[in-house]
């Protein structure tokens, strides 16, 4: 078991928006989150990754207990997330973007970024953002542009080579395809599936598009009103009729 | 940098090169209150463009430096003025370090800024009681030391050797500042300037990262106040004042915020200023005014950021172009 939350609660104020959510993530699975808008998606993943900290309940990784630890420390041990609105380095090109992530990744694991006093990024670190870049679709001509011109598809594929350059084990993505082209949303389909096949690594995704959650996940999560509402495999959850009352009946069929 | 940029800088840096061979004594004088300045500047530069934290009580460090460099030299304790300046980088870092530990646990917005100037006040109020800091005439008839290498001994009563002191000095401190925010460290600043969460999503510890910004701006800010002491040869509590912290505030807004080199472009431009109107009292605190006012309305990216936009302009639009 990756991850393993247990009757998070979260409120805004007096606004409760989670009432005792328990999920499990198992290694190297794709665990999708759906529900309407405003069911608490985002919240819960905040919850999880430490943006927030929970009123009640438990976060476990890997049996350890990191309810109370800091963002910063869950994703140095190994959490890498998105945001639904893609949050990128705006104000420095694209290199810059995904270099600082790979020097706080050696930084924070004993290994050493280079000098201090070295004013342009190591050679090995430069080669890996290369990759990274090269391999998420950005050509060598546009990796000295300011990150802060791309459009939004292009920002939410910079937040993806931004987050797995931590070589993360567990990736949280917040609707990672919303506002990318049908073409866009295939593309990264596959890189994602690419990816999890190389790494094994372990996703928790929410997203709107059902297409890419039957194509993507292993096991499919509904939470309503901050509730889970079904949980399981995903063909299953689909045929469960309060499912499809609250969420799919209107949602799948436009999709 | 752009070429227009480069050239203006490399200027600049050849005049204070050879300052004393080109002008009066009176200008070499200005001249090195410039360079001070400019440390200092790049100092306060460096926590705001990078790390994003604006002090508005940064000139506390200067003061930590400048009064202790001066208490030494007056008051006759025979250390060697290397030393000295070490001893006021450690003193302004461990300051810093504590003002950091206090205040940025809670905030690192406009209450950070506020509490900054409160506690940078509060050490012109102590010197003020100061029997040992000269009270508000501060200290006075500071000497200049002469310093043994061994090889050769460098004495600052000789007008080169001051200058040409400085003028390391403060190069030293430039490139050391220079290498670090251009190093990884400088991108772990920047990357929790421009959003500190997610900065933390990737490991970082954004409030480490400010406390280190901190730390190693007030060392910075307090060796161009120890080089004040023996350069001005008077140290007052002006130069811990409120005013002076507003000093590189005017010189990063003139020169250009987001850049490194600004504060140095605007320091001149202020130093010029000074100049040109020191025989109409008043007249220069006016205009600095006026000017500061010019900048924000016509180009608020500063000195630096209207030739780098002038130059882009001749270039055409920014590659990847808006979505
Ligand atoms: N910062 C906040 N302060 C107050 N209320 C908030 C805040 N963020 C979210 N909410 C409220 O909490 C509830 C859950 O929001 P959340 O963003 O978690 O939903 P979601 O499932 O991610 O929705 P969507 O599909 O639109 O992204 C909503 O009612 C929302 O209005
Ligand atoms: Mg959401």
């Amino acid at each position: 078991m990756i991850l393993d939350a247990q009757g998070i609660e979260m409120s805004y104020g007096a606004l409760k928006v989670l009432h005792g959510v328990s999920l499990q993530v198992s290694e190297s699975e794709t665990f999708a989150i759906i529900g309407p808008n405003g069911a608490g998606k985002s919240t819960l993943f905040k919850v999880l990754t430490g943006e927030r900290m929970t009123s009640a309940g438990t976060v476990r990784y890997r049996g350890e207990d990191l309810t109370k630890l800091p963002a910063f420390r869950r994703a140095r041990i190994g959490f890498g997330r998105t945001f639904q609105v893609a949050r990128i380095f705006g104000e420095v090109d694209l290199m810059t973007n995904v270099v600082i992530s790979i020097e706080a990744r050696l930084r924070y694991s004993g290994q050493s970024p280079g000098a201090w006093w070295r004013w342009t990024p190591a050679a090995d670190v430069r080669l890996e953002a290369e990759e990274i870049l090269e391999r998420f679709g950005f050509p060598r001509s546009r990796w000295s542009d300011d990150a802060q011109y791309l459009s939004h598809g292009d920002r939410k594929r910079l937040e993806f080579c931004i987050a797995l350059a931590t070589r993360p084990d567990i990736l949280m993505l917040d609707e990672p395809m919303a506002g990318m082209s049908p073409s866009d949303r295939k593309e990264m389909t596959k890189l994602l599936m690419r990816l999890k096949a190389e790494t094994g690594i372990t996703i928790v995704m929410t997203e709107h598009d059902m297409d890419i959650i039957f194509e993507m996940a292993d096991r499919l999560m509904v939470l309503s009103y901050g509730e889970v509402i079904a949980i399981g495999d995903p063909e299953k959850v689909r045929d469960d009729p309060t499912v499809r009352k609250v969420y799919l009946g209107q949602g799948y069929q436009h999709a | 940098m752009n070429r227009i940029a480069s050239i203006a800088l490399l200027l600049l840096f050849a005049a204070f090169l050879f300052a004393p061979y080109l002008v009066n004594p009176g200008l070499v004088f200005i001249a090195g209150f410039a360079m001070i300045e400019i440390v200092f500047a790049l100092s306060w530069n460096l926590l705001f463009s990078y790390a994003g934290l604006v002090s508005f009580g940064h000139a506390a460090f200067f003061g930590i430096g400048a009064y202790v460099a001066a208490a030494t030299l007056r008051y006759g304790y025979d250390i060697h003025f290397i030393l000295v300046l070490l001893i006021c980088a450690v003193l302004g870092a461990v300051g810093a370090f504590l003002v950091a530990l206090i205040v940025l646990r809670r905030a690192s917005g406009i209450q950070f800024s506020v509490l900054t100037l409160a506690l940078s006040q509060l050490v012109v109020v102590l010197i003020g009681y100061s029997d040992y800091f000269g009270h508000d005439e501060g200290i006075s008839a500071i000497p200049r030391p002469v310093m043994n290498f061994g090889l050769f001994t460098v004495d600052l009563n000789r007008p080169l050797a001051n200058y040409y002191f400085v003028l390391f000095v403060c190069l030293v401190a430039v490139g050391l500042m220079w290498l670090l925010v251009k190093g990884h460290l400088g991108r772990a600043m920047q990357a929790v300037r421009i959003d500190s969460e997610r900065a933390e999503f990737i490991g970082i510890d954004a409030w480490r990262i400010r406390v280190f910004a901190f730390t190693i701006s007030g060392a910075f800010a307090a060796v161009a106040g120890a080089l004040l002491a023996p350069w001005g040869q008077i140290v007052t509590p002006e130069y811990v004042n409120w005013l002076h912290s507003a000093q590189p505030i005017f010189a990063t807004l003139l020169g250009g915020a987001g850049f490194f080199w600004g504060p140095v472009v605007g320091i001149v431009g202020l130093s010029a200023l000074n100049y040109f109107t020191r025989t109409f009292t008043g007249l220069s605190e006016v205009l600095v005014g006026a000017s500061l006012i010019a900048v924000v309305l016509v180009a608020p990216q500063g000195i630096l950021g209207t030739l780098r936009q002038l130059a882009k302009r001749r270039k055409g639009p920014v590659k990847g172009g808006h979505a």
